[in-house]
């Protein structure tokens, strides 16, 4: 579905004067390549100003790369931007594609004539939308008076009338609460099973990422630096689980031969290990007294943010 | 409602103006305006051009008269000169400052400020007109001089009254924009109420064509208004179109409207802050 | 994905979905209804204001250069309702609005939907209250016909039609112009300020009053003498300056086509500049 080979965008920028400025060029995305397969969802990760929202920007169409390949469904993005956007949905969660001071359902209208969508194609996937995101309470209402929530269900159902093949969301959960959040993310994952609309994701939500996407691609600096799944990303970079024993009474000596000591605090001691916790606990057990024993997952936030911070790799692998 | 204890708690204090206040609030906003040198420029040549092309239809309205209601062909132009070199300092072309803090509700953080708002508004509107005029207004003027002639107050006297009339145009001009923003407090459609205050004050205060050229029974009308005070009368001081008693009592009628208009601005804004009260605001 | 090409849309889907797009923006505007007319009022009075202080000042001087009220009503009513007519339809590609579209991100989502962009932005800002302004204009025009001592032909109606035709031209292409140079700087603004609003006033009043150097700039440097005060003086039956054949006088449709054709390639060189920068 998506194909990009050796994507390189640079800008120039000026600062100071327009006369006397220093002209520099800043590379925002530097030879990125993956592929993407119909139906999948991918889950696009990187810090704020990583080069997500350029690559985004490249694939919609919106920017011309400065060398590199990208095709999008057999399509080149910025050649004939009309026959190619009429392929995409997209939705941003900073901005509403929605007509400001007009009900929900006079601009889905104005949508399908945009779209040019079949009378027939567009009452059914009203109808559908309408149930799935429960736009119902609101269609008669202005996108000004919606909630956040609410208007985050119009926009996606704005975005996928025309029967995209593609679907773009940009942080479609920011600001939303937890109830909202969820219903957005089964919302996604019903309409890439049932339609099979690929999806391409950019979140600093992670949980967004877990419940949705089972591949992540990381980019930083404007190259990309990890692209797999999310499991695979946490056996290889995530820190060890950790066991935490609270023994019957503070252990003459914590130490246990074949468990790495993390920490020690009167009677809770917490030991470092990998794998299954099957032997871990047996080994604890077996050297004391124990009332309790929990076994803590490593937080994949935290892996992420020390693959940005440390640089944990290289490149792609 | 705190807005409201606080603005009666603090009223005693701010009896006792804080001078330095003040000046440096119109000190602040004096500076400001010398951010933005591009915008000056460009706002420069636009005002010259439409300046020119003022000058060219009174020119031609003229024609080989030497004179028309008391005005040369000279004294025309050194109008259209001062009216484009006040255009920026009086905001003749509207003013909404006060409408957005109203209506973007920034005004209950201001009102919580320990000093009188009408007092801090002039205050920074002062260093605002005057940072414009000496902008603007004197590089308007000084090209006006060089490229059409112009007619400057006579002695030391001429100049003084003149500059003393220009101020108290700037403040009852700055009333009456208060005024006028003040209907923020009521309406959320206060902008629509401004453009119609403005079109209105541009035509009555002597910006669109000299008053005197204007038909007597609609000068006669006008002489009622606050709006000749605004900027025709500093305009007939400068051009020396009014002489000994008359001075006196143009300047007596500027600062007479100045006065009604500010305590109509302190009416109108206790009532709209009591408004603001009780909308919670 | 579907194998459909990309066909030029028929010109009859496009006006439709222009027509839709303005439908919005009006029914957008209604829904303030004191706002909106008051804004409406205060559109028509401060046209209104300018040209009455005109008026009344007149009578103290007789004419304006040898012009009369109802002769400089005629020209000065001509420019406004090009003036304003064009401001309705081109309000989109004002710089402050275009400006506006590309800081807000809508100018990108113009750019997401299978609609040629052009459409997009004629249908963006429709400020349905400049029509008291129309109502207005027409109004001065009307006033103009009825004082100027000419017996009506077709062939004055044709020529004063296409003066009109001409000036929305010529100052769309300014519009879209000064909009394009958005892409750019936004500090260009003011400068196009001084061409579009400048120009307007320029031509509200007989060339004549000018004086010969800038009257011959604006007829052949910057050919705006041939938008309105040609054709006028043509209608009068008076000569063209500069020893100008009559025929010169039947130029406007064609002068202003040209530069918004023009304006429109270097529009095209704006968006190339916007899909590479993406600001």
């Amino acid at each position: 579905m998506i194909e990009v080979e050796h994507l390189h965008k640079s800008f120039q920028t000026r600062s100071g004067g327009l006369l006397r400025g220093q002209r520099r060029t800043v590379e925002a995305v530097r030879d990125v390549s993956f592929r993407v397969a119909r139906g999948e969802v991918v889950g696009y990760l990187g810090p704020n100003g990583a080069g997500k929202s350029t690559t985004i920007k490249v694939l919609t169409g919106l920017l011309v790369p400065t060398s590199g390949r990208v095709e999008v469904g057999g399509l080149v993005p910025w050649r004939d931007r009309r026959r190619y956007v009429g392929r995409l949905g997209a939705v941003f969660g900073q901005r509403t594609t929605l007509w400001w001071d007009l009900p929900v359902r006079d601009s889905l209208d104005l949508l399908r004539d945009v779209y040019r969508v079949p009378p027939d194609r567009f009452r059914e996937n009203l109808k559908a939308f309408t149930a799935l995101l429960d736009l119902g309470p609101f269609l008669g209402t202005p996108a000004r008076a919606l909630s956040l929530g609410q208007r985050m269900r119009a926009d996606l159902a704005a975005a996928l009338l025309h029967d995209p093949d593609l679907l773009f969301l940009d942080e479609p959960t920011v600001g939303l609460d937890v109830v909202a959040r969820e219903r957005i993310r089964q919302f996604v994952a019903h309409v890439n099973a049932e339609r099979e609309v690929t999806v391409l994701l950019t979140t600093h939500d992670l949980t967004d990422v877990e419940r949705l996407a089972r591949r992540v691609m990381i980019i930083d600096h404007g190259a990309l630096l990890y692209d797999g799944n999310l499991p695979d990303l946490q056996a290889r970079f995530g820190s060890a689980r950790e066991l935490v024993v609270d023994f019957e009474a503070p252990p003459a000596d914590p130490r246990v031969p074949g468990l790495k000591l993390v920490s020690s605090e009167g009677p809770r001691v917490t030991y470092a290990f990998t794998g299954a916790a099957a032997r871990p606990i047996a080994l604890a057990t077996a050297h004391a007294p124990v009332r309790d024993v929990t076994v803590r997952e490593p937080d994949i936030e935290a892996t992420i943010r020390r693959i940005y911070e440390g640089g944990l790799l290289g490149t792609v692998s | 409602m705190n807005a409201a204890l606080l603005r009666w708690g603090l009223l005693g204090q701010a009896a006792g103006i804080n001078a330095r206040l003040y000046c440096a609030a119109a000190r602040l906003s004096f500076r400001r305006q010398f951010a933005y040198p591009a915008a000056t420029f460009w706002g420069l040549l636009t005002n010259l051009f439409f300046g020119a092309l003022r000058v060219a239809v009174l020119l031609a309205l003229f024609g080989l008269k030497p004179q028309v209601a008391g005005y040369t062909p000279a004294d025309a132009v050194t109008y259209t000169g001062l009216t484009q070199a006040f255009l920026a300092a009086f905001s003749l072309f509207g003013w909404y400052d006060l409408m957005r803090t109203v209506h973007r509700g920034e005004i209950v953080t201001e009102l919580l400020r320990p000093h009188s708002f009408l007092g801090f508004w002039m205050a920074q509107d002062a260093g605002r007109a005057a940072a414009q005029f000496l902008l603007r207004g004197v590089t308007i003027l000084t090209l006006y001089a060089l490229l059409w002639g112009l007619k400057l107050p006579e002695g030391a006297a001429g100049w003084g009254l003149t500059l003393l009339s220009a101020g108290l145009a700037w403040a009852c001009g700055f009333a009456f924009r208060f005024l006028v923003n003040g209907a923020a407090f009521w309406s959320p459609d206060a902008v629509g109420i401004g453009r119609f205050a403005w079109a209105l004050m541009g035509l009555a205060c002597g910006f669109l064509m000299p008053l005197a050229f204007f038909p007597a029974w609609f000068q006669s009308l006008l002489a009622w208004t606050p709006f000749p005070s605004m900027m025709n009368s500093t305009v007939e001081l400068w051009l020396g179109h009014v002489s000994g008693t008359q001075v006196l009592r143009v300047l007596g009628v500027q600062a007479a409207w100045t006065l009604v208009l500010l305590g109509l601005a302190r009416l109108v804004l206790a009532r709209g802050l009591r408004r603001l009260e009780v909308a919670g605001g | 994905m579907g194998r459909q090409g990309s066909r030029p849309l028929p010109a009859l889907y496009l006006l439709r979905l222009y027509f839709r797009l303005l439908g919005a923006q009006i029914r957008s505007q209604l829904v303030y209804r004191t706002a909106f007319a008051l804004d409406a009022l205060a559109a028509a009075l401060v046209t209104g204001a300018e040209f009455a202080a005109f008026v009344l000042v007149l009578p103290r001087f007789g004419a304006l250069g040898g012009w009369t009220l109802g002769e400089v009503a005629l020209l000065y009513g001509l420019a406004e309702l090009a003036f304003v007519l064009m401001d309705l339809g081109f309000g989109g590609f004002d710089a402050p609005n275009l400006s506006a579209h590309v800081r807000s991100g809508s100018f990108s989502t113009f750019l997401l939907r299978p609609v040629p962009l052009p459409v997009q932005v004629f249908g963006s800002d429709f400020a349905l209250r400049r029509l008291t302004r129309v109502v207005l204009a027409a109004g001065i025009v009307a006033y103009g016909v009825s004082r100027v001592d000419v017996a009506w032909s077709v062939g004055d109606v044709v020529l004063l039609a296409g003066s009109v035709l001409g000036m929305v031209a010529f100052f769309g292409g300014l519009f879209v112009v000064g909009g394009t140079l958005t892409f750019w700087t936004v500090e260009s603004v003011e400068a196009m300020n001084v061409l579009t609003y400048g120009g307007r006033t320029l031509i509200s009043y007989p060339m004549s009053i000018y004086g010969e150097w800038l009257r011959k700039t604006f007829t052949f440097l910057i050919p705006a003498a041939f938008l309105s005060y040609f054709p006028v003086l043509h209608v009068l039956g008076r000569p063209l300056p500069d020893g100008l054949p009559g025929w010169a006088a039947g130029l406007s449709p064609l002068v202003g086509p040209l530069l918004l054709a023009a304006a429109f390639a270097f529009w095209r060189v704006g968006v190339r500049r916007y899909h590479g920068t993406g600001s």
